[in-house]
């Protein structure tokens, strides 16, 4: 385990937990920098001011809010270090909800707890009283000097934090403007997707998804090092043949096929459904397209300057 | 209207729905501009060639990765793109699965997937009622912005929602942490029991709406004095060392009783029953005026 990036205790009701707070994640992007193109030199990021011309050393660079068009209030990174008052080294716990009820958007980053000095025996009790109980508490700690609204609950025999987003800075979607469908799914058409679904019924395991991606950039990182040529991306549009319903069908079909043969595709996935297959309901899908993902033909859509 | 950050096509079976990726967090912090000291003007950041030392245009910036040697190689937005052509314009939906068993560790960012037009607004809507009857999540997986994201998508109010996710090998094991536990002694029932009565006691349904922001509140305040001449205590910042009791409660089981004798002489001090089986409590209350999501804060 890295080293612990904050020390404190974790307050509900009277109880105090000594604890140590971890990182739980860690990038694994591929380091890529800003480059020039015609000679491949480094770009440097100068901060010039604006009124003299000319570049300015960190030291004399200060932060400044906006309040009306060209007027500011500076404040020193002091000053933005005691908005939040002394800092208590607490994650005080104000109520416990039950996980299920925290919509997925609201978790922002991951750490794991540990037990501080001395914390293991009350460490025990918090999460084993989290897990029999289903239940995350919420609370607040503040960190970097900014307070965070927290989520804690168990996972793996430790607890977890999460600092959380709060509502106002979810979308709902507003202003979005969808297009809408000129007629809803027929009855067919859902029965249809659900065996689809059904079909493709699976499990989370995590283990099973690797970042390819980040693999087929190396190959080609190593490649155009050799000098070789990377040949340009061709279009692969991929346009449903005909009516939805019987790309649904042909889907169903293909998926089918496919865990008949195993061949067909080698996409991963994670735990192929168990045996009871749904049966198709029409059986009109033809067997020409089992295998064959790319396009009919000409692509429908036209992919625009995006 | 929001500016979309990736269009391309989320496919599932054979189905290929055009679709555009809009955030779904918006950025309510409060942001402070870089100014120049002396003379309180603004700062301009300018990009400039290392080499030839003058200001390029981002026409001319292309993405490097360091070699061993330290040689570079230059990538193109085309070359990354044909690392994984199709995963550049297609979310592939690989699997169906519960959302009990995504673990929030491995949520990332939240977006929203909206679609192009009438024709995918029809398979779209298709996806997202038989997702909603079958209580599933789709997982998938795409490339955005040269990088590959693990999503699960649900449908949400009439939209789908997607988040994207950390791949395995991103999420650290908690062994270590689990080992450091197994030499402490097991809680006692009794502990257990009081903890958990604790946890009924201050449990609420999760309204997120009655959190507010008090970061941004503090900021907003330290602001507002500022700009009224007052002086900020700096030394209010400074950590008070002494104001935290002994890092360990002397009696769990104590804390646990003491703590549920308090907040039971609280509620019934708020005319609640002590009969009531499972007593809730009221959702947070805001201490503030709670005025957040209506957009006033921007004035």
């Amino acid at each position: 385990m890295p080293r612990s990036i904050w020390n404190g205790t974790v307050a509900f009701g009277l109880v105090r937990v000594p604890v140590k707070l971890y990182s739980a994640t860690e990038s694994k992007r591929i380091a890529l920098r800003e480059r020039h193109t015609q000679d491949g030199a480094a770009i440097e990021h100068r901060r010039l001011c604006v009124k003299e011309g000319r570049e300015v050393p960190y030291s004399e660079i200060v932060k400044g809010y906006e309040v009306s068009e060209g007027s500011y209030v500076v404040l020193t990174k002091e000053e933005v270090a005691a908005a939040e008052g002394p800092e208590a080294h607490v994650v005080e716990i104000e109520h416990f909800v039950d996980r299920e009820q925290i919509d997925p958007a609201y978790y922002e980053r991951s750490y794991y707890l540990g037990p501080g000095k001395l914390g293991e025996e009350s460490y025990r009790l918090l999460q084993t009283a989290l897990e029999r109980s289903g239940r995350a508490g919420i609370g607040r700690f503040v960190f970097h000097n900014k307070a965070h609204l927290v989520a804690i609950r168990t996972a793996q025999d430790v607890i977890v934090l999460h600092t959380m987003r709060f509502a106002d800075e979810l979308a709902s979607g507003e202003g979005l403007e969808p297009a809408k469908p000129a007629k809803q799914p027929t009855k067919l058409e859902l029965d249809t997707a659900q065996l689809l679904l059904a079909q493709l019924d699976g499990k989370f395991e995590p283990q099973s998804y690797a970042n390819t991606y980040r693999d087929a950039v190396m190959a080609m990182i190593e490649k155009k090092a050799k000098g070789e040529a990377i040949e340009a991306p061709e279009s692969l549009q991929v346009t449903p043949e005909g009516d939805l319903l019987s790309a649904l069908e042909a889907s169903l079909a293909q998926s089918k096929g496919s865990r008949g043969k195993g061949t067909a595709k080698k996409r991963s996935r994670p735990t192929p459904p168990s045996g009871n297959a749904p049966k198709r309901p029409v059986s009109g899908a033809s067997s020409g397209n089992t295998t064959k993902r790319s396009a009919s033909g000409a692509s429908k859509r036209k992919r625009g300057e995006d | 209207m929001a500016r979309s950050l990736w269009t391309g096509s989320l496919s599932f079976g054979l189905v290929t729905v055009p679709v555009a990726l809009y955030s779904a967090v918006r950025d309510r912090d409060i942001h402070f501009n870089l100014l120049h000291g002396p003379d309180n003007s603004p700062i301009e950041t300018r990009r400039v060639c290392a080499h030839e030392q003058r200001e390029v245009p981002y026409s001319e910036i292309v993405k490097g990765y360091e070699l061993d040697d330290g040689r570079w190689v230059l990538l193109s937005d085309s070359d990354l793109e044909a690392a994984a052509p199709r995963k550049s314009h297609t979310i592939d939906i690989e699997a169906f699965v519960e959302e009990r068993e995504i673990d929030p560790l491995y949520l990332d960012r939240p977006y929203l997937l909206v679609p192009e037009n009438e024709a995918a607004a029809h398979a779209y809507t298709l996806l997202g009622d038989a997702m909603a009857s079958s209580g599933k999540v789709a997982l998938g997986r795409f490339v955005m912005r040269a990088k590959e994201n693990l999503v699960s998508i649900r449908p949400r109010g009439g939209l789908l929602a997607l988040t994207t996710m950390r791949f395995h090998d991103e999420v650290r094991s908690s062994a270590e942490i689990a080992q450091e536990l197994e030499s402490a002694a097991a809680p006692s029932d009794e502990e257990v029991r009081n903890a958990m009565a604790i946890i009924a006691e201050l449990e609420v349904p999760f309204e997120p709406e009655g959190y507010r922001d008090e970061h941004r509140a503090h900021l907003e305040a330290i602001i507002k004095r500022k700009r009224k001449g007052q002086k900020i205590s700096v030394a209010k910042a400074k950590p008070a060392k002494s104001q935290e009791p002994a890092p360990v409660a002397p009696d769990l089981m104590g804390a646990l009783e003491e703590s549920l004798a308090r907040i039971r002489g609280q509620d019934a001090s708020k005319g609640k029953t002590a009969a009531k089986p499972k007593p809730k409590r009221k959702p947070p209350a805001p201490k503030a005026p709670a005025k957040r999501a209506s957009g006033a804060r921007r004035s």
